[in-house]
């Protein structure tokens, strides 16, 4: 192992524990349109509610899964609610391992595994769902990426101006611990899967439309997963015509 | 002046390495955007070169790319053009230019819209009727705005029109939003779906792996009779929607490979052999399963299919 590496994890591992001691870049995040909101649409899908559904083991029944319950429920239990949490689940597909499948509609990310298995994370995702669908690749990787507010963020609340040349990657920084790079061939997409500042939020559709994962489970993924990995978005209702 | 006879002589060589990669392709299969006709191509492309010692190479393209290919020459093989799906192609370039030439037997196969066998056990839905019915269908609804959703299939894909039109003349076209999108993102919702039980409708056929790797069904609909089934070509009228009905299963359809009329001047016995080839639905579905599921890389099972199935390759060749 490098030194770096083990710089690279002591440093991850001191500012992990510090985002699990503290509840930081609230309003920030609050006011953030977590990273990629320059390249989705900022006319809010209204129609595509902020809720989700979950399904509660004891009453045996789909709740509505609400911000103000993810947050109550966050808060009682000190994580989000099982189905979210990672784990690895039969998955039968002809996809080949290393594959990452993105299932907005309900909050799953599927990294697909030998003998039809993946491992499932929960994610969050924009107000519209993803807002799109296709196929992409894995373009980068970043460790605790830096952050740089789009312009028309900037104008609704100037307290961001500081960020205008970015905000250094740490635990503040709205996109977590991590980042992966979303490309279509050499192209960036623009669209990330990234940390979030706000682990009760996953398995919420608020914010814009990058995919949030909490912050364990991005650094996760971004060790398993390789440059070049094929990328499935699938469709959540009519985001498919919009295409990449 | 060394210069400008450095450029003569790197221009000469793009036009020599050119020319010999023009000649070095005897054959080429154009391969349309499905897995079984991506691993049928795989099998002629083997069949032609092991047993022909010709060059044989491979192009992806749109089934219209394909058809144009073989009418100018730069292709020369459809492996698996779909009837009545392709019937205007066919009847552009089988039977109006006679530039190309559908192979006699083709491997009868079957589509129309499926849903997981969860869907239709747990929902009741089994009808392509139920499809129409607003409450049903909000069954598939994912954004909450009271319609549900469904894969039509890949937007170049002449089905995809068809089952346009036939969404609007059974209803469903009111009811269900009709997506288009990469067969690849629809098996993988499929795949989805089946992990957390979510009721799924979409476009089907078979042969196909899909049937192999999850639990889906057909939905019942009355019979193809041709006399309900009017399918106009956009090509023919701009009102091809408007003016076209099909409000009953497709008919059967049939899997043909289609090769351009000049191999029987160029390459005679691989016209010869093309003709002769006999596929069946057992064979499709079994090439498909083993590089689209197993992850077999398709060369590598084309030659070894090749080599497993030589008597009856052997009777292909030798066919009158």
């Amino acid at each position: 192992m490098g030194c770096s590496q083990m710089m690279n994890r002591e440093l991850t591992a001191k500012i992990m524990n510090t985002l699990r001691a503290r509840a930081v870049a609230r309003r920030l995040w609050q006011t953030a349109i977590v990273g990629c909101a320059l390249i989705v649409s900022l006319a809010a899908h209204e129609a595509f509610a902020a809720s989700s559904k979950i399904y509660d083991q004891q009453e045996r029944r789909w709740i509505e899964f609400t911000p103000e319950r993810a947050k109550a429920f966050y808060k009682r239990h000190n994580q989000t609610p099982a189905s979210f949490s990672r784990q690895v689940v039969p998955f039968r597909t002809a996809e080949k391992p290393g594959t990452i499948i993105i299932d907005g509609v309900r909050h799953f990310l599927y990294l697909v595994l030998p003998d039809k298995k993946a491992i499932r994370y929960g994610i969050g995702v924009g107000r519209e769902g993803f807002g799109w669908t296709g196929i992409v690749q894995v373009g980068r990787k970043q460790e605790w990426p830096r952050w740089t507010p789009p312009k028309e963020m900037i104008e609704r609340d100037p307290k961001l101006e500081k960020y205008a040349n970015g905000m250094p990657g740490g635990p503040e920084n709205p996109l977590g611990a991590r980042a992966i790079y979303l490309f279509e061939g050499s192209r960036d997409t623009l669209y990330r899967i990234h940390g979030t500042t706000e682990p009760w939020s996953i398995g919420l559709n608020i914010s814009s439309g990058c995919i949030r994962m909490n912050n364990d489970d991005v650094v996760d993924l971004y060790q398993r997963v390789q440059i070049g990995a094929k990328v499935i978005v699938l469709f959540q209702g009519a985001s498919l015509l919009k295409g990449v | 002046m060394l210069k400008q006879i450095c450029r003569v002589i790197v221009l000469a060589c793009g036009v020599v390495l050119a020319s010999g990669i023009a000649r070095a392709a005897d054959v080429v299969i154009g391969i349309p955007s499905w897995s079984s006709a991506d691993a049928t191509a795989h099998v002629v492309k083997e069949i032609l070169s092991s047993r022909l010692g010709l060059d044989v190479a491979v192009k992806t393209g749109t089934n219209e790319e394909i058809f144009a290919g073989i009418d100018q020459g730069t292709m020369h093989v459809h492996p698996e053009v779909w009837l009545p799906n392709h019937k205007a192609l066919h009847d552009k370039y089988v039977l109006g230019r006679k530039t190309a030439i559908l192979s006699e037997k083709g491997v009868p196969a079957e589509q129309g819209i499926c849903v997981t066998r969860r869907t239709a056990e747990r929902f009741g839905i089994r009808k392509i009727e139920d499809l129409s019915d607003p409450e049903k269908a909000k069954t598939f609804d994912t954004n909450q705005d009271g319609l549900g959703e469904m894969w039509i299939g890949d937007s170049d894909w002449s089905s995809t029109r068809i089952e346009k039109i036939r969404a609007k003349s059974y209803g469903h076209a009111k009811t269900m939003q009709l997506l288009e999108a990469q067969e690849t993102v629809a098996m993988a919702a499929i795949d989805a779906a089946v992990a957390v039980d979510r009721p799924l409708a979409f476009y089907c056929y078979a042969p196909h792996h899909l049937f192999s790797l999850h639990e889906v069904v057909f939905l019942q609909e009355p019979p193809y009779s041709p006399l309900s089934w009017r399918v106009v070509d956009p090509a023919d009228d701009p009102q091809w929607l408007d003016h076209s009905q099909a409000a009953v299963a497709w008919p059967t359809s049939f899997l043909h490979i289609v090769y351009s009329a000049k191999l029987a001047d160029t390459h005679p016995k691989a016209a010869k052999l093309l003709s002769a080839i006999r596929l069946d639905v057992d064979t499709v579905s079994e090439m498909t399963y083993a590089i689209v599921v197993d992850g077999i890389p398709a060369a590598d099972f084309a030659r070894q299919w090749v080599k497993d199935n030589a008597e009856r390759i052997d009777a292909w060749a030798a066919a009158k």
